[in-house]
């Protein structure tokens, strides 16, 4: 396993008082790129760990298997970026990923052809995502109930209701079109150089096709680039950082506080339906757990990624590093034939690894 | 009850000092109402034999929620209570298991098994509370971080499955009753007769198991050491004001530590207890969520997640109204499923009465 403190050796070394200057620019340096050299080291470890692992095609497998990771680490971005926490993301994607199975399979029979329902599927389980979150938003804001309270009260609901929902069967009967979606790829390039939207060539057995990003990676970079985008740039992200910066400041200046608050959560419960929507895409199946250790990986995405637990800071790009390095870590270990269970405790250790860093480099900013 | 204290709990009825009571014991006064409710719609649910089970069932849930308790005092969170009972109820299975194939006694097996866990299982508390006190780390983030590792942990000991081929007599020790009683026939103490037919097992009457003094010990005296002695009022001291704490000479970091060593030693107390209960070593699957019912008895029990306020009783209550919530449900024949959307239902309404009534408890 690669070592986390990697610059550490570099400080210990600088002997000489004549380059201690020096050296310790440089450990300042990496210490402040340390997520990207962790990124780089443990890359590279398991390009000779894992067998297949230095390929290219992994890199699309590697997104592929991440995305739920980088919507939930997105969605909790934004609420800690406020100081707040969400608990519930996670079964929030179970919910989303039943719920959208159930109406497809509901609205399958009255005869709108399989386009019209994934896509009237899709769009109502969005609409229905945003309930989690508008009350935990309201909860927060209006009724001054504490983040972790209302959204692990939410947990428990969106658990409950999907348990109630599936009764004890996973929800299975996703559209073919929604898993052909799921498990397809942009552009497929056939021998002799045909290439083709969406829908690889028939070919024989035996031929290779190029598959060229997965789907769900287009999709889901999109969206987590407009919400980039909206939390770099425009007014309500400005607000966001305001909230977590100084709730008074924020109130004194004006900001609508509380309506604010009410956005960002439907805003991570939006992006957890989401999350379930391409879940049951992936796996043509929704269930109640199907989030639940995700919410350790989201929140240490956005913690390796820099930001603080008490808000103000953080960035997408940098929580997408964050997540990277999760899951990379996760296909590493499943190609080199490890059991995932290793996963768990390395994520832990790199979480809490990453809040020590962040701590010990701004002491010594 | 002075008048200014009512005035800030409301006016009306809610102003009175019976409206002020009602607040104050509304969990209480929450259960009695839902005993009542379930002794109407569900038959055989107020019966001797029902309550025993749901006390006997909960034996685990009691000992997270006093684990739970002494974290929130403090203005902190363990999320690592259910994985760290996993961790160690595989860990003792597993021991268990190569002391068996030892050839070690039985006798011998189950207490050095037992000991071993015990003494383990303070470790996920202490490096908790290290990471929390002396790196600084927010004690959500470090448990949520321990909640990975033990889980972890636990997948790696068992593979993935629970673990049998324990001693048999196990489940005879978890599961016994103080006395039997056969109308007209015997008494018998701990244990039933071995005479007696396996068949007509169902005609035994028994009283009081043998988990519930257990549990009343380990409660009393965890409130005793909470409610009484300098450890307990250094751990309120904290929760109050951290600062003040520091300024009183109260060794913080090494208290907190303390606090994180307890409840993960009570967590594991409940892992060892679990395999006496089921014979099996169990891991914890993500949708058990044993964390978010300790988070959610001692909560409604009246702490609150600020800290400076709870006690062990109160929360035992909290755990008793999650538990008759369940066990009533499922009595009347409704989904048990629902039992998690009423939880988190009451989680926020116990915030919202201690909102609206901060200084009544």
């Amino acid at each position: 396993m690669p070592n986390a403190n990697a610059t550490k050796p570099i400080a210990a070394r600088g002997a000489g008082p004549e380059r201690a200057g020096s050296v310790r620019a440089l450990a300042s340096i990496l210490g402040k790129r340390w997520v990207l050299i962790f990124l780089a080291l443990e890359t590279l470890y398991f390009c000779f760990k894992s067998q297949g692992f230095a390929n290219l095609n992994s890199l699309q497998i590697l997104l592929f298997y991440g995305v739920l990771v980088f919507l939930l680490a997105t969605a909790e971005l934004f609420v800690i970026v406020t100081g707040g926490i969400d608990l519930s993301v996670g079964y929030v994607l179970g919910f989303a990923s039943i719920i959208s199975i159930k109406l497809m399979e509901w609205l399958g029979p009255l005869g709108l052809g399989e386009p019209l329902t994934v896509l009237i599927g899709v769009c109502l389980t969005l609409v229905i995502g945003l309930v989690p979150g508008l009350v935990n938003g309201w909860l927060v804001a209006y009724l001054k109930v504490p983040p972790f309270i209302a959204t692990f009260s939410m947990l428990g609901v969106c658990h409950g209701v999907s348990e109630l929902i599936i009764n004890g069967v996973y929800a299975m009967g996703l559209p073919k079109l929604a898993s052909d979606i799921g498990s397809g790829y942009l552009l497929y390039v056939g021998p002799g150089g045909r290439a083709s939207l969406f829908q690889g060539p028939v070919v024989d057995r035996g031929v290779t096709v190029l598959d060229i990003v997965p789907n769900i990676v287009v999709v889901t970079s999109i969206i987590i680039g407009i919400f980039a985008f909206v939390l770099a740039r425009s007014k309500f992200g400005r607000h966001v950082y305001a909230l977590g910066g100084n709730m008074d400041a924020a109130i004194r200046a004006g900001i609508p506080v509380k309506r604010r608050l009410l956005g960002v959560y439907a805003l991570s419960s939006f992006l957890a339906s989401l999350g379930g929507i391409v879940y049951a895409f992936m796996y043509v199946s929704g269930k109640p757990d199907a989030g639940a250790s995700l919410l350790l990986d989201a929140i240490a995405g956005v913690v390796i990624g820099g930001a603080s637990m008490f808000g103000g800071s953080g960035s997408v790009g940098r929580t997408m590093l964050g997540a990277l390095i999760i899951a990379v870590l996760d296909l590493g270990l499943r190609m080199s034939g490890t059991p995932t269970f290793d996963k768990y405790i390395l994520v832990g250790v790199i979480l809490i690894l990453a809040v020590i860093i962040e701590r010990y480099m701004q002491e010594k900013a | 009850m002075d008048g200014e204290r009512a005035a800030k709990g409301g006016s009306g009825f809610l102003g009175t000092r019976a409206g002020q009571a009602l607040a104050a014991n509304w969990a209480a006064c929450f259960l009695v109402l839902m005993l009542m409710v379930f002794s109407l719609t569900g038959r055989n649910f107020l019966s001797i034999v029902n309550f025993q089970n749901v006390l006997q069932i909960q034996t685990v849930a009691f000992l997270l929620a006093a684990a739970e308790t002494f974290v929130v005092i403090t203005g902190g969170i363990d999320l690592s209570v259910g994985f760290v009972m996993g961790l160690a109820s595989v860990a003792a299975a597993k021991l268990m298991q190569i002391f068996l194939a030892g050839h070690v006694p039985v006798g011998w097996t189950i207490g050095l098994a037992t000991l071993i866990v015990l003494a383990g299982s303070v470790l996920p508390g202490l490096v908790s509370g290290v990471v929390i006190t002396k790196f600084r780390v927010p004690p959500f983030i470090a448990t949520l971080g321990m909640w990975g590792i033990t889980n972890g942990l636990a997948l790696k000991i068992c593979q993935g499955y629970p673990m049998a081929g324990l001693p048999d007599i196990l489940p005879g020790i978890g599961n016994s009753y103080l006395l039997y009683v056969h109308p007209g026939d015997f008494v018998s103490f701990f244990s039933k007769p071995d005479s007696f037919p396996y068949n007509r097992t169902r005609e035994l009457l028994r009283f009081v198991p043998s988990s519930l003094p257990f549990v009343l010990v380990v409660l009393a005296a965890l409130s005793f050491v909470l409610l009484r002695g300098r450890f307990g009022r250094h751990t309120y001291a904290i929760g109050g004001s951290m600062d003040a704490a520091l300024r009183s000479g109260i060794a913080v970091d090494a208290h907190i530590i303390k606090i994180y060593v307890l409840s993960s030693f009570l967590a594991g107390v409940a892992g060892v207890f679990n395999i006496f209960q089921t014979g099996i070593g169990n891991y914890t699957t993500f949708n058990a969520q044993y964390e978010f019912f300790a988070i959610a008895a001692v909560v409604v029990g009246g702490a609150s997640l600020a800290g400076g306020k709870g006690r062990i009783w109160n929360s035992a209550m909290g755990v008793l109204v999650l538990a008759f919530l369940e066990n009533g449900l499922a009595i009347s024949g409704v989904q048990p499923f629902y039992r998690y959307i009423a939880v988190g239902v009451l989680l926020v309404l116990a915030v919202v009465i201690d909102k609206f009534f901060p200084d009544v408890r």
